[in-house]
């Protein structure tokens, strides 16, 4: 965990060392059991919940040392460069620049990309794949805990099946990492979870090595709907009221740990003769609570389903009334309405290019939203999918979005608007100093193009990750396919990437 | 004809004179347009580079290159920009739907267990001046189908209408054009949980339907299965004749297959929606000469009747002679150009993908000889686009209908007005945007 809030206080009471522990569960590989930080201390230790019982054990694949020459480069920090080159070396960035300007190491692969355009990976900061996977139906929907308004003690990683078939389709469309996130029936869904988008037998094989967890609640119309003959809560002031009285709830929790962690640093400093034999009892461990003490302290990430503008407005007093930082709006419809508030704030709003009337808070749809939401100073814009099939084009999005506000006068050029589905997402998830834009030293996640990305005609040809060719569209043997895809029709393959 | 004579309006004041034509409800039957100079696919004849097309009384007069603009004519500069037939949706719950969760808002589909399907009649609900209608026509949409969708306990939806995206009242062009039944997984999820019973109960609504078409005075004193409401075997009387299309929604290979094994016993005049296995039997499809209704982005497992689902499905259909199309729910019915343009990129032709949401659509429903492509004598649904119009950036300039200048003014561009600017100024945003 890199951010450090609740834990790091834990940190800082113990000494111990979270980060090492942290260091730990990157290296340990996919045999190693996940660590216990509580069962490891040494007796008469301080308790503290585990920070990492999951652990990531993602791996780069190998990668060849790539020059990818002579493209247009949009680096996804507003910069366009004409006959560039990107360099990738050792699952990195090595350079970015232009053509024929880099320093190239022996052996290095050249591919000639005149022609293409090259973006950081895509980021989908809104995705349900793994937890609602295809095929669709009763025996795998694992997206929405629909048991209970608040079920922040459920993790989404825990419902991800890593063959959905849908990640495949993902990759064909450029996307490199992806956040899952609960179902929106409830007040709190749970935790997300960020995934390297990379086939593996396990999640914990796909999940993005040391980011934070998520945090996902909904505003509006779904928990009203879902709670209101089931107990409530059944209005908008019900929806508040729930979520202020959780946040009481865990804000005592969180100073519960802290009293203990204190006392506990107090009995063991204490060297006089009639210290107490045995150390402080730690308090019982809540899951629910734990999460969300997390985002109480800034470790866990919340992300807040809210359509309407006033809800919107409404939320972000409640964050402050408890003293936490709510870092998007998802599906923020009405964020227009507000876009001075949200950029005052430093909340991004994550919205669709056009989707609108399903429900009626999603009504008020207009198409230059996005554009809105970047034209305010500091403004945060990020497109996102929701969907299956909406995340293997995000870049079709982002153009319809990019293209609405253009005519009515906002300059935003496709090296601005690649930014909503590269580096805002990055930012916005806690990821961006490792990845979302194509800079020296940040992982190999990088999409060539058949051409502009702004265009419906436009198709991913390679995607890197981490360095690693996963997809090719001209190379069969780089194209994955899901177990479900195997044997189904007269003993041959079915769908995979790029199908 | 001398040049000076002519009144030659910018796209600009276009639109302004559309939404005044709109508020004076004139009778713009006389009314002659002359767009020139653009690029006019024409669909049915090819593309003309610096193309003409005139527009009087409601119908196209000419299309062609260098045509002299008719006296009186507005004239449209319309060079840099592409002209197209008006975008037909071939299937939409446009017309019958505001807000889909809001059941006051939602003429689309009956409760489970409403005893009435065959017999409704999207007509009866139809609602001219939902909000769907001007954010579709913005986006180039002229014409759709408007078409009920069947209950969750019901096979058929009803009887589905073309109409103008006008929003005017009289914008029906065509009544009772197709009947809608599920088949396949969401047949049988409606039919006792298996396709057998899908089918089954299927024959049995076409066996009838054709016992009381025989005779209908003493139907009921003959012996006949009383499960069936009177008004739907009514209704699928023209279903058994084969005038009436039939919109089958079917997915699989297997299940195309039994359709087309129904449609031959039957004699049915069938459309496919859905067809994500459409290409394993393309062939097939072609030679029952069934057009096929299919997403152009949807490529996934999603059921086990979606299991070779892929985005070359259009490209594959077309390639193998099938007449297709593209659709998308209601509110975004618009977003068939993005179906279309994405099964471009996949390897369907660019005409052909055009030609997939105009005249395909058009000539499905029997309306080939009046709508779908630029040709003189045909009905005059015209757009003219900023560029590529099967390209996401791009928008419609103008729009036509019946020959008529058609406001593209809707809810979403005047929210977007009324918050454009957030600053507190003189009064709240409560006030803004009705001067």
């Amino acid at each position: 965990m890199r951010n450090s809030g609740w834990t790091a206080f834990a940190v800082l009471m113990l000494g111990a060392c979270s980060q090492q522990q942290d260091a730990e569960s990157k290296s340990a590989d996919a045999a190693a059991p996940p660590e216990n930080a509580a069962a490891e201390e040494a007796e008469g230790a301080a308790v503290r919940p585990p920070l990492d019982p999951y652990p990531s054990t993602y791996k780069a694949y190998p990668g060849e040392t790539v020059l990818l020459s002579g493209a247009t480069v949009l680096t996804g920090t507003g910069e366009r460069i004409d006959n560039g080159a990107v360099l990738l070396a050792d699952g990195k960035i090595a350079a970015v620049g232009a053509a024929g300007a880099l320093t190239v190491p022996e052996g290095t692969t050249t591919v000639d990309a005149k022609g293409k355009w090259i973006t950081p990976g895509v980021i989908d900061i809104h995705s349900h794949l793994g937890d609602y996977p295809v095929p669709s139906n009763d025996s795998t929907a694992d997206g929405n805990e629909i048991v209970a308004p608040n079920t922040a003690h459920v993790w989404a990683e825990h419902s991800v099946w890593p063959q959905d078939a849908g990640f495949t389709r993902a990759l064909a469309g450029g996307v490199t990492s992806m956040q899952i996130l609960p179902g929106s029936a409830n007040l709190f869904g749970g935790r997300s979870v960020i995934l390297k988008n990379v086939p593996s037998r396990s999640v914990q094989g796909m999940k993005f090595p040391g980011a934070a967890y998520g945090l996902k609640m909904a505003c509006g119309e779904n928990p009203k709907r879902v709670y209101g003959l089931r107990g409530g809560p059944g209005t908008r002031m019900g929806n508040m009221a729930g979520y202020r009285a959780a946040w009481i709830e865990a804000a005592a929790y969180k100073k519960k740990w802290e009293d203990y962690w204190k006392k506990h640093e107090e009995w063991a400093a204490d060297d006089s003769d009639d210290k107490a034999k045995t150390p402080p009892e730690a308090p019982t461990r809540d899951l629910k609570l734990e999460t969300l003490a997390g985002a109480l302290s800034g470790d866990i990430v919340v992300n807040m389903h809210c359509y309407r503008a006033d809800e919107m407005v409404q939320v972000l007093d409640m964050a402050k009334e408890f003293g936490y930082k709510v870092t998007t709006f998802h599906h923020a419809i009405e964020a227009y309405k507000v876009a001075d508030y949200l950029a005052e704030n430093n909340v991004c709003a994550a919205v669709w290019a056009d989707w609108w009337g399903f429900k009626l808070e999603a009504f008020d749809t207009v198409g230059e939203n996005a554009a809105l939401v970047h034209a305010q100073p500091g403004g945060c814009a990020i497109i996102h999918s929701d969907d299956a099939l909406g995340i293997q084009r995000l870049n079709q999005e982002a153009a319809k979005a990019m293209a609405d506000g253009r005519r009515i006068g906002i300059d935003i050029t496709p090296e601005v608007a690649i930014n909503w589905i590269t580096s805002n997402p990055a930012k916005a998830m806690g990821v961006l100093e490792e990845t979302g834009t194509l800079e020296a030293g940040k992982m190999a996640d990088v999409v060539v193009w058949s051409g502009n990305p702004f265009s419906v005609y436009a198709k991913a040809e390679k995607v890197y990750i981490d360095g690693a060719l996963m997809y090719d569209r001209s190379d069969p043997t780089r194209s994955p396919r899901m177990d479900f895809e195997i044997g189904l029709h007269d003993n041959g393959f079915t769908g995979g990437a790029g199908q | 004809m001398n040049a000076a004579m002519r009144k030659v309006f910018t796209l600009k004041t276009l639109i302004s004179l559309a939404a005044a034509a709109a508020a004076a409800i004139t009778a713009a039957s006389a009314q002659t347009i002359a767009i020139m100079n653009g690029r006019v696919h024409t669909v049915s004849g090819g593309v003309i580079e610096n193309g003409d097309v005139v527009i009087r009384d409601g119908r196209i007069m000419q299309v062609g290159a260098e045509l002299a603009a008719p006296a009186g004519a507005t004239v449209i500069d319309a060079s840099g920009k592409v002209v197209t037939p008006g975008l037909f949706a071939p299937l939409s719950g446009i017309g019958l739907v505001e807000i889909g969760a809001v059941l006051d808002a939602n003429d689309s589909a009956p409760d489970p267990g409403f005893p009435l399907s065959a017999g409704l009649n999207a007509v009866d609900a139809y609602n001219p001046s939902s909000v769907l209608i001007p954010v579709n026509r913005a986006a180039g949409v002229t014409r759709a189908l408007m078409t009920p969708s069947a209950g969750e306990t019901m096979l058929f939806g009803g009887q589905a209408a073309v109409i103008d995206l006008s929003g005017r009242a009289n914008s029906i062009t065509r009544a009772e054009a197709a009947q809608r039944v599920m088949m396949g997984e969401a047949g049988a999820g409606r039919a006792g949980g298996t396709r057998m019973g899908a089918w089954a109960v299927l024959r049995e609504y076409l066996d009838e339907a054709r016992s009381y078409a025989a005779n209908p005075n003493d139907y009921v004193r003959r012996p006949h299965e009383t499960r069936f409401a009177l008004s739907d075997l009514k209704a699928l009387g023209r279903v058994v004749s084969g005038d009436q299309p039939l919109i089958v929604s079917v997915n699989s290979a297997s299940d195309i297959r039994a359709l087309i094994r129904l449609k031959n016993t039957y004699r049915l005049n069938v459309i496919i929606v859905g067809a994500s296995e459409g290409w394993r039997v393309a062939r097939e499809i072609a030679a029952a000469d069934i057009p096929v209704i299919i997403s152009g982005m949807d490529n996934l497992p999603g059921r086990f009747e979606d299991i070779d689902a892929t985005l070359k499905n259009a490209a594959r259909l077309n390639q193998a002679g099938v007449k297709i199309s593209f659709y998308d729910g209601a509110h975004n019915t618009r977003l068939i150009r993005q179906h279309a343009g994405n099964a471009v990129a996949e390897g369907l032709p660019f005409d052909d993908g055009l030609k997939a949401i105009t005249l395909n659509p058009a000539q499905m429903y029997g309306l080939g000889a009046q709508l779908g492509s630029l040709e003189a004598g045909k009905i005059a649904d015209v757009v003219i686009w900023d560029g590529d119009p099967l390209e996401v950036t791009t928008k419609p300039e103008a729009v036509f209908i019946n020959g008529r200048p058609q406001d593209l003014g809707n809810r979403q561009q005047m929210l977007m007005q009324r918050y454009r600017d957030l600053s507190r100024g003189d009064l709240p945003h409560a006030y803004r945007g009705g001067e």
